[in-house]
């Protein structure tokens, strides 16, 4: 079938050079569909419901409101495991579906479901679902301020009520509209509030409940329809509007009759605009400001929505009120354009290395340039079909993209179909070929060639294959690059099938040129003396190589390790960890001292954070909790543009831990929000204990810890922070209250709204709507001395103080409650240094199966890291010999003897050999990076011997010479060989040398592949012939 | 050599080679994800402290060796040491031991050992915090071995500039007294008193009627004249108290028979009758200072009287006599009043803002130079403002007042071990 495409393509040429054109602008149309991103995303298939409860405490969160939501959502189909989390006033369930499952299905299904319970939860609770995002999806964040001096039209500065109001009813609903957007999250600010705030005293005075003050609110708010009357042939409609409109208003609205008398709610209660009870704030460079976050739809392009955005904000600036500035603080852009550039300089430089070796070697302009007309091509097919497979362009994806292994193949081929041309000229005497004899030429010439270059692409293609088994995180973020590298083989492979001969035919007229450029000559002179001394030395020679891969193999345990490498953001994220309980505005203080210290470091541009939980809980912490966002400054404007991030972070680590009250964790913005939305357990290992009882459950995980921390090698060893939360608790003395005609729940009813506050309707200005809430004045609140004296009105008139009817205590209560898969659970972490890991996990489980006594209903189970680790290695110590026996099939397949196909083999073991000493002298750790670099190496060993080999044999058997078939062969494949090992080394040296954003991943890889192809290439031109002639040698003489 | 062996030796190894890579790529460690990540590592005290058998710090000169324990299990704490020479137990009767305690702030606390079972015992209670520099000293076969270390625990150190930007301000302990307070609410009514209801001593026909309703009357003013029934005599009468007319119920031609013509109420002073519960009865008591709020002033004045009720519910009031001669307030308003129930004078008191809770205990923070450390405190009364120190703080003490939630939190941030 292969002649007859060749066949095909020479005659069909100018049919196949048209196809191509058809290739290209396909492969145009889907660049622009092309999603890129600076990373593959790694968030799972999830589907975050959030439940804001507003006064619920953890331990009622959990009880009324998650425990409902996540047994109505078992038994979904393709749902892996539910999570949740209880906090103060929010319940968020985490369902994480199976990989691969349509998020959009699953939404769906947990809607459904989220609709039968509606009537189990508490009334006015609503559970939402989270924005349709991934990890990747803050794309873009921006930031809320006053310029001095602006006023509002009061003429009062603009304080965090203001800006919130600007940031909900200007800046938002005008974002919302950008495509790919899905949703604005918003922190810090007050959403403002009318607060009508009753004095207790005057409430007795007047004999009024909060209750009927809410109730007399919410009757005088309401405008109403009353249907219409025709009139005169005019139909007229009725409307009564009643809608209180201002603090005026609200003033005149009357709560009570009083000897004969309407009592104004101006006689009883304040009412001023008042701030909301809020879960949240943000800073910026030490101010309290207002924090928009936008978040991208799942598959959109970062880059475009992040772009869109940014210019959709610029045009919202214009219609702000005067000195109110909303300001780009974090624009994903920035990162995927310096990582894109980085990977198409990368690609770039390597085509162009690639194009000068083929001229240089090849010495025939026409020639390199058909072979280079592959990489783009090829190219092109690739991002169809990234396009096609869902693969967005990243780092990881474009990665591993070497166009000097791309157009191996072709070069076999045109080098092939050039010394033929050559040849049959020389033999014309100089005549030019007529067509008929080019193509016919140029068709032999391929189909000498085309096997096995097909069959080394081939070979290429399934070494890659192993990729394809990771699963996890790794699997996200290795199975893209697999992906691309297989199909751009796969498109090159067709490619130099269809177009290469074809193009060939058409262009390679006139007289052909081949001179064996000088390094060649020079090189075939080098090379025949070394040969010679090979074959004669041929057990020396095996022996040594032999003697390297040992040498290597123990190199390569003693090389450092890791698992992916990070890519470097360029920006810095870090965590700023209060002790649990610490209130927003302690929070707000010691954060505005924290930034003023980052700021000053030169090379920051911008600091700014979010503390606690924003309006849309994507990510719920509590207010001890905050997330710092460090811009930096362009490296050009720091006072020494070499410093190191490293450095810089660890200077950052010295200075802020100076500072009081604060712990933190250093990492970058879409780490961690990967980290946040991964979760589960994080560390090497986490034992969880399931069970009923919190306290139990605390004092359980506390004996895990403790033999956590006896075991050696332990570091970090961690138990969840669930307890901790202060808190006043207001114990109802039932007796007492029976005495005054109350039960609990009035005066559970009369706390919450004192209190907390209850919600008495809306105030709309225009489009814009604010909540009245009616709650007790603030010195009234929050004096807890006092709160004990604070009157309950009772039904007939008189009061009751609380300290009469309810015992009040401060107590620390859960901070939050965990649950997974329906039950609860708190988690022990542990992570493991100077020890394997294995072992370790081993002896924890030992020693935790010995020393800790569960009770009954109680339950261990092992995660973490190790899990994945240990599973990804069964699966890889599987795999990967499998592969090297399908590999090892395939050359069967192609020489029918197994000796030729062991000797192609042994290329694998030398090849990897350069691979580890590269690494090992730049100095880089094994990563998977690196790994894949190995497998990208064997596929290339494999193809070096491939060539040289067929080429042999077939003289072999011509001439029927062993050894003069050996130097003739290996003489004539050392230009071919030479130039698919320069191009796949030269092609990956930009990557290897690079040091931008994003190089970091590709690094180890193009280090390993250059490496390796040294060693591969000496080796398959020395040892491999040794190595053939030791073999058939012995067969001969037998 | 065989040939094929040989190429077998090379197809092992190079399996070998591939998977020996992939599976120490996975096995390794995943230590390294955490590195990558910028991880902060706190990795606590950079000196190991040695352990001995009784969890005491060991402490070694040659071949002699002491061990230092606290042990507080279910009593005072209190120090207990054994002595080894060689590894081998000597008896408490053959070494001696001293230990000296330096304390943040200068205080001294020494020891003396004396031989109990198989160790030495110190005498006295090792008082909390267990945060000081100890110097050690012990006698063994006339040889001297001394030792000093420091073992803190609950203080940090904060530079001058950093407490200052975080609003972290301290104050002298004194001595100061407390009001208790009782808060309390009540209505003001009239004094019966200076309540008339003006009646007519004979029946008769009103003639006359000099008053309406608001006027201000004196004692004795005329305000009506009746034509008595029998007499037919006109007769005037008087105002019996000085007052306001405040309600008026007959007119001049109606007759004056059983019912007031008029009342009049003297405003001038004023009930406030404050509702008592039972929790309020117990500490109420007649003369003590009541501040009574009206409206945006403060009014001083004292209880005059408590009435524990006469019925079957539950109605016991106090009463505050309160001066209405301006006539600002009207009667029947409802008022807070706080009652100072107690008037402690302590010793020591310190800010409530100052009290943090640190582990068990309620705590204070002193503060030498840039130095702060908690101090465990015994509390006594409060009164909202202040809190009454029974033991933990001396008179003189600077400790801080403003925002030692941020000393607490930095001391639990670390998790803070409770280790001697």
């Amino acid at each position: 079938m292969i002649k007859q495409i060749l066949q095909f393509s020479i005659n069909r040429r100018w049919l196949v050079l048209s196809l191509m054109a058809v290739l290209i602008a396909i492969g145009a149309w889907s660049y622009q569909q092309l999603p890129i991103d600076a990373v593959p995303d790694i968030t799972n298939v999830q589907v975050q419901i959030n439940t804001e409860a507003p006064g619920y405490s953890p331990l009622e969160a959990e009880q009324r409101i998650s425990f409902i939501v996540e047994n109505a959502l078992a038994g979904l189909p393709n749902l892996d495991y539910t999570r949740s989390l209880s906090r103060y006033g929010l319940s968020q369930v985490t369902v994480v579906f199976e990989e691969g499952t349509d998020i959009y299905f699953a939404r769906n299904l947990v809607s459904q479901r989220l609709g039968q319970i509606k009537s189990q939860l508490p009334s006015g609770l609503e559970p939402e679902m989270g924005p349709i995002a991934t990890g990747l999806g803050e794309v873009f964040m921006y930031s809320l301020s006053a310029q001095a001096g602006a006023m509002q039209e009061d003429g009062s500065p603009y304080d965090a009520t203001a800006l919130r109001e600007i940031q909900d009813w200007i800046i938002k609903p005008q974002l919302l509209l950008v495509k790919g957007v899905t949703e604005i999250n918003t922190i810090g600010g007050y959403a403002k509030q009318y607060h009508i705030t009753p004095d207790p005293i005057k409430l007795l005075q007047y004999q009024v409940s909060l209750e009927d003050v809410v109730d007399a609110l919410q009757r005088n708010n309401q405008n109403r329809g009353a249907g219409y009357v025709e009139h005169n042939g005019q139909q007229l409609l009725i409307r009564s509007s009643a809608q209180l409109r201002n603090i005026a208003d609200i003033k005149q609205v009357t709560v009570t009759h009083h000897a004969g008398f309407p009592v104004p709610l101006s006689e009883v209660a304040e009412v001023a605009l008042g701030k909301e009870l809020r879960t949240g704030a943000a800073t910026r460079d030490g101010e309290e400001t207002v924090l928009g976050t936008a978040f991208m739809l799942v598959g959109e392009n970062a880059r475009t929505v992040a772009k869109a955005v940014a210019e959709k904000l610029e045009s919202v600036n214009k219609t702000l009120p005067a000195g109110v500035v909303a300001e780009a603080v974090y624009n994903r852009t920035t990162l995927v354009d310096k990582t894109i550039h980085t990977v198409a300089t990368n690609l770039l430089e390597g085509a162009l290395l690639v194009v000068a070796v083929l001229f240089f070697l090849l010495g025939n302009v026409r020639a390199a340039l058909i072979t280079a007309m592959v990489i783009p091509l090829s190219m092109l097919a690739t991002i169809t079909g990234m396009v096609q497979v869902g693969v967005s362009a990243n780092l990881m994806s474009l990665g591993a993209l070497d166009f000097g292994l791309i157009v191996d193949g072709a070069v076999i081929i045109v080098e092939n179909t050039v010394r033929r041309l050559s040849e049959a000229q020389s033999q014309q005497k100089g005549r030019t070929l007529d067509l008929k004899e080019r193509l016919a030429v140029v068709y032999e010439a391929t189909n000498e060639v085309i096997r096995p270059s097909l069959f080394g692409i081939g070979i290429i293609t399934v070494v890659y294959l192993p990729l394809f088994t990771l699963a996890g995180v790794e699997g996200k973020m290795f199975h893209p690059m697999a992906a691309t590298v297989v199909m751009a083989l796969v498109a090159a492979s067709v490619l130099s099938l269809t177009l290469v001969p074809a193009a060939i035919a058409i262009f390679m007229k006139g007289k052909i040129s081949e001179k064996e450029s000088f390094v060649i000559r020079g090189a075939k002179n080098i090379y025949r003396g070394l040969l010679g001394f090979a074959l004669k030395l041929r057990w020396l020679m095996v022996s040594v190589a032999t003697l390297l891969v040992v040498v290597s193999a123990w190199l390569a345990t003693t090389l450092g390790s890791e698992f992916i490498p990070q890519l470097d953001e360029g920006d810095i994220a870090l965590h700023a960890l209060r002790i649990p309980g610490t209130g927003l505005d302690q929070a707000v203080s010691m954060q505005s001292i924290l930034e003023q210290r980052l700021k000053e470091f030169p090379q920051v541009d911008k600091v700014f954070a979010k503390i606690g939980t924003a309006e849309v809980a994507t990510d719920p912490m509590p207010p001890s909790v905050a997330d710092n966002f460090v811009i930096l400054k362009p490296r050009s404007e720091w006072p020494d543009p070499k410093m190191s991030k490293q450095a810089l972070v660890d200077e950052m680590v010295s200075a802020v831990t100076k500072l009081p009250g604060n712990n933190y964790e250093f990492t970058q913005p879409i780490q961690m929000r990967f980290n946040e939305l991964v979760s589960g357990v994080r560390s090497d290992l986490g034992v969880k204990v399931f069970g009923d009882d919190l306290e139990q459950l605390l004092e359980s995980g506390e004996e895990i810890l403790h033999v956590l921390e006896e075991l050696d090698g332990v570091a970090d060893a961690r138990l969840e922070q669930v307890s901790g939360l202060p808190m006043l608790s207001v114990q109802p003395k039932r007796a007492a209250l029976a005495r005054y005609g109350l039960d609990a729940g009035a005066l559970q009813d009369w706390l919450a709204t004192a209190i907390g506050g209850q919600s008495a309707g809306l105030i709309f200005e225009g489009d814009r709507r604010f909540d009245m809430v009616v709650r007790l004045p603030e010195v009234q609140r929050t004096n807890l001395h006092a709160l004990a004296s604070l009157p309950i009105p009772l039904a007939n008139g008189a009061y009751v103080p609380l300290s009469e009817v309810a015992d009040l205590e401060l107590a620390p209560g859960p901070n939050q409650i965990s649950r997974e898969s329906g039950k609860r659970r708190v988690v022990v972490t542990a992570n493991v240094r100077g020890r394997d890991l294995g072992s370790f996990v081993a002896e924890a489980q030992q020693r935790i199966a010995e020393d800790v006594e569960l009770p009954a209903g109680y339950w261990l189970d092992y995660g973490g890291t190790f899990e994945q680790l240990e599973s990804a290695s069964k699966r890889l110590s599987l795999v990967v010999p499998a592969t090297l026996l399908v590999i090892l099939g395939l050359l069967l397949m192609m020489f029918g003897t197994l000796r030729d196909a062991l000797i192609i083999f042994s290329g694998v073991p030398l090849a990897l050999t350069g691979g580890v000493f590269a690494l090992w002298i730049r100095d880089l750790p094994l990563s998977i990076s690196a790994g894949v670099g190995f497998i990208a190496l064997s596929g290339i060993a494999v193809l070096n011997g491939l060539v040289m080999l067929t080429f042999i044999r077939q003289l072999w058997h011509e001439q029927g010479n062993l050894e003069q078939a050996i130097i003739e062969g290996a003489l004539i494949r050392l230009r071919p060989v030479l130039m698919t090992a320069m191009v796949a080394s030269l092609g990956f040296i930009p990557m290897a040398l690079n040091t931008g954003i994003g190089a970091e991943v590709q690094r180890p890889l193009a280090t390993v592949v250059i490496g390796g192809i040294v060693s591969s290439t000496l080796l398959t031109l020395l040892v491999l012939p040794a190595l053939y002639r030791i073999v058939h040698g012995r067969q001969n003489i037998d | 050599m065989n040939m094929t062996s040989s190429l077998k030796y090379f197809f092992l190894l190079s399996l070998a080679l591939v998977v020996s890579i992939s599976t120490a790529l996975l096995s390794h460690s995943v230590a390294a994800e955490t590195s990558s990540g910028y991880e902060d590592e706190h990795e606590g005290h950079a000196e190991e402290v040695r352990k001995g058998p009784h969890r005491g710090r060991l402490l070694a000169k040659g071949d002699f060796e002491v061990e230092l324990a606290i042990f507080e299990k279910g009593m005072p704490p209190e120090y207990r040491a054994w002595a080894t020479v060689g590894g081998e137990i000597i008896a408490p009767a053959d070494w001696s031991l001293s230990v000296t305690l330096m304390r943040l702030g200068g205080k001294v606390d020494d020891f003396s050992f004396s031989a109990r079972e198989d160790y030495l015992l110190g005498a006295g209670v090792v008082e909390e915090p267990h945060s000081f520099d100890v110097a050690v000293e012990a006698v063994y076969q006339g040889q001297k071995y001394a030792w000093s270390f420091p073992s803190h625990e609950g203080r940090l150190e904060i530079s001058t500039e950093i407490a200052e930007k975080a609003g972290v301000r301290s104050d002298v302990a004194r001595a100061g007294s407390m009001k208790q307070m009782s808060h309390l609410y009540g209505r003001l009514i009239a004094d019966p008193q200076n309540i008339s209801l003006v009646q007519a001593r004979f029946p008769g026909l009103i003639r006359k009627i000099n008053v309406s309703v608001g006027d201000e009357v004196k004692a004795g003013q005329v305000v009506a004249e009746v034509e008595a029934n029998e007499s037919l005599k006109r007769y005037p009468l008087r105002a019996p108290i000085s007052g306001t007319v405040t309600q008026r119920f007959l007119n001049p031609g109606e007759l004056a028979a059983e019912g007031p013509l008029m009342t009049i109420v003297n405003h001038q002073q004023v009930w406030l009758e404050l509702n008592l519960f039972p929790a309020d009865v117990r500490r109420v008591k007649v003369g003590q200072a009541v501040e009574v709020k009206l409206g945006d002033t403060l009014v001083a004045g004292k209880i005059d009287h408590v009435n524990l009720g006469s019925g079957s519910a539950l109605a016991a009031t106090a009463r505050v006599v309160l001066d209405n001669k301006e006539q600002r307030w009207p009667l029947g308003l409802m008022v807070g009043a706080d009652v100072v129930v107690g008037v402690v004078n302590a010793p020591l008191v310190v800010a409530n803002s100052a009290l943090q809770n640190f582990r068990d205990w309620t705590v204070a923070f002193i503060q030498v130079g840039n130095t702060y450390e908690i101090r465990p405190l015994t509390l006594g009364r409060t009164d909202g403002e202040v809190t009454e120190v029974l033991e933990g703080l001396n008179l003189g003490d600077r400790y801080v007042v403003e925002n030692s939630y941020l000393l607490k939190a930095d001391l639990e941030k670390s998790g803070a071990s409770h280790d001697h």
